[in-house]
């Protein structure tokens, strides 16, 4: 990964098997980013409006073998990585990723793609300031996913790799498979590690306190401009689309 | 008899094991006549009694559509791009291509990595990168490379197609000269092909000649390949040997007919 580049932006992404609760945090780290006045570009997993069609159709025909996840999702990273986090980060602007290479090299190793091809092949991603690992145990993550949302997909279970023909059972294999890679990659790219069996509060403190040194000199924006227009034309704002005045919604 | 040898890594999913078939791959750019030779190939090994598959790029399932999509609107970074065609020819590796060598067919591709790898390299992305990406390809029997210059390529190409955005460079050349675009691009992956003949030993055949002249040192250098196709190879079941040649010089024997160039390939550059 390049780490050289020396883009006035910051990135930081989390990591973590399913249901370890990094969304939940990183959510939290978006609101007060923002209300902390910095410019946020939030980037997700698998969303690349190009390349979506052709992931759909693998899915959806099953026809995604290793190596083709592989270089699909590859694709799909690097369009994001060129459409929406390098121009955020040169424009200075702080990207959070929900999940970035580490997904990849996880789950790509455990279907047996080389670490050392996975390594060179995302060589074009960029490093990120802080990597976040959501680290929970396998029981805890299962109970939290099963709770919610009863129907697995094929791939998201591991089918693919023929691990059991019980989705729950395969799902749970995989998601331990997952993490024992996750483990090797803790180590080798220093992820900070984040006990996701902590109160809610208490990780997002830990990550708003991990944050803060790195958003020195990171533009902000002056948001309190239009306070100071309503406060001068003795308005509330109304009818504007996020100002202070704005009516609920009947 | 084909041993199933990658150029840098062995792809999960690939069981270890020796291909009745063989592999003869055709590069050269477009207008060269590549597709002709291919097809005439085609007819004459049929002709002969083989069985033959031709494949070519973007003729996946997966990535196939995907592919034509991004190059009509012109939106997609080069890396991104690239990783869509290795998808592309990924997926014709292990469902068209293996399956076919595992039955004993001969195949020919029309382009293989190597044109992947010289498009991008032109465009500026590097070259070292394209080449690790191509480590998971399957070292083919023979690649056969159709050489041409740009001053006998552009009366081919203005009595056929004209001028192709893509084959003129257009989508990364300034200047609004088709013409000039054209030479200017043909000239630089003309270079590519060559370097790359070069490193890896293509078997070099002269394309400036006639249709019939070079179909039939075609055939020739094809027949030291399949010839011996006719017996199943002794340890075709328990064959377990799976070799990891370097994508740098992993060349194959070839014809030493007058007008067939052999490519010594390179010394290992580490």
């Amino acid at each position: 990964m390049r780490d050289d580049l020396g883009l006035p932006g910051r990135l930081f992404i989390v990591e973590g098997i399913d249901g370890s609760g990094k969304s939940t945090q990183l959510n939290l780290l978006h609101k007060w980013l923002i209300s902390q006045g910095y410019l946020v570009v939030f980037s997700e997993w698998n969303s690349s409006p190009i390349v979506k069609e052709t992931t759909r159709r693998g899915k959806k025909r099953r026809l995604l073998s290793p190596m083709s996840f592989s270089l699909i999702h590859a694709a799909d990273f690097a369009s994001r990585v060129h459409s929406v986090i390098l121009p955020a980060l040169q424009a200075g602007t702080v990207v959070l990723a929900d999940r970035y290479v580490y997904t990849a090299f996880a789950r790509d190793a455990v279907r047996g793609v080389s670490r050392n091809w996975l390594n060179k092949l995302y060589s074009f991603a960029v490093k990120p300031s802080l990597s976040f690992y959501f680290d929970t145990p396998l029981a805890e993550s299962m109970r939290r996913i099963m709770d919610g949302r009863p129907k697995l997909k094929y791939y998201e279970a591991g089918m693919d790799m023929e691990l059991s023909s019980d989705p729950e059972e395969s799902f749970r294999i995989y998601q331990g498979l997952i993490k024992h890679e996750y483990e090797r990659l803790v180590d080798e790219f220093q992820l900070v590690r984040m006990d996701a069996t902590e109160t809610l509060i208490r990780q997002q403190q830990r990550m708003r306190d991990l944050v803060r040194p790195h958003l020195s000199g990171v533009m902000r924006f002056d948001g309190g401009e239009i306070h100071q227009a309503l406060r001068d034309a003795d308005l509330l704002g109304r009818y504007l689309s996020d100002g202070p005045g704005r009516l609920p919604a009947p | 008899m084909t041993e199933l040898s990658f150029y840098g890594f062995r792809p999960p999913g690939i069981e270890g094991e020796s291909l009745p078939g063989r592999l003869i791959v055709i590069e050269a750019t477009d207008g060269a006549g590549r597709s002709t030779h291919v097809a005439l190939l085609k007819e004459w090994l049929e002709d002969e009694g083989y069985a033959v598959l031709d494949t070519g790029l973007r003729r996946s399932d997966l990535a196939g559509p995907g592919i034509q999509r991004a190059k009509g609107g012109h939106t997609l970074d080069p890396i991104t791009l690239n990783l869509f065609y290795a998808a592309d020819f990924w997926d014709r590796l292990e469902r068209q291509i293996l399956p076919a060598l595992r039955a004993g067919m001969v195949v020919l591709a029309d382009r293989y990595v190597f044109s992947l790898i010289a498009r991008a390299a032109v465009r500026g992305v590097s070259l070292e990168w394209m080449e690790e990406l191509y480590t998971f390809a399957l070292v083919p029997d023979l690649v056969i490379y159709l050489d041409i210059d740009v001053e006998q390529l552009l009366p081919r190409v203005l009595s056929s197609t004209g001028f192709d955005y893509w084959e003129s460079g257009q989508d990364f050349l300034r200047g609004s000269n088709v013409y000039e675009s054209f030479v200017q691009y043909q000239r630089m992956l003309l270079t590519e092909f060559r370097r790359l003949a070069r490193r890896h030993g293509f078997t070099v055949i002269d394309a400036r000649r006639t249709v019939s002249q070079i179909h039939q040192t075609l055939r020739s250098v094809v027949d030291d390949v399949v010839r011996g196709m006719e017996e199943w190879p002794s340890d075709r079941a328990g064959m377990e040997q799976v070799h990891v040649a370097r994508m740098d010089g992993a060349g194959h024997a070839g014809h030493d007919g007058v007008d067939v160039t052999r490519s010594e390939p390179a010394a290992p550059s580490e």
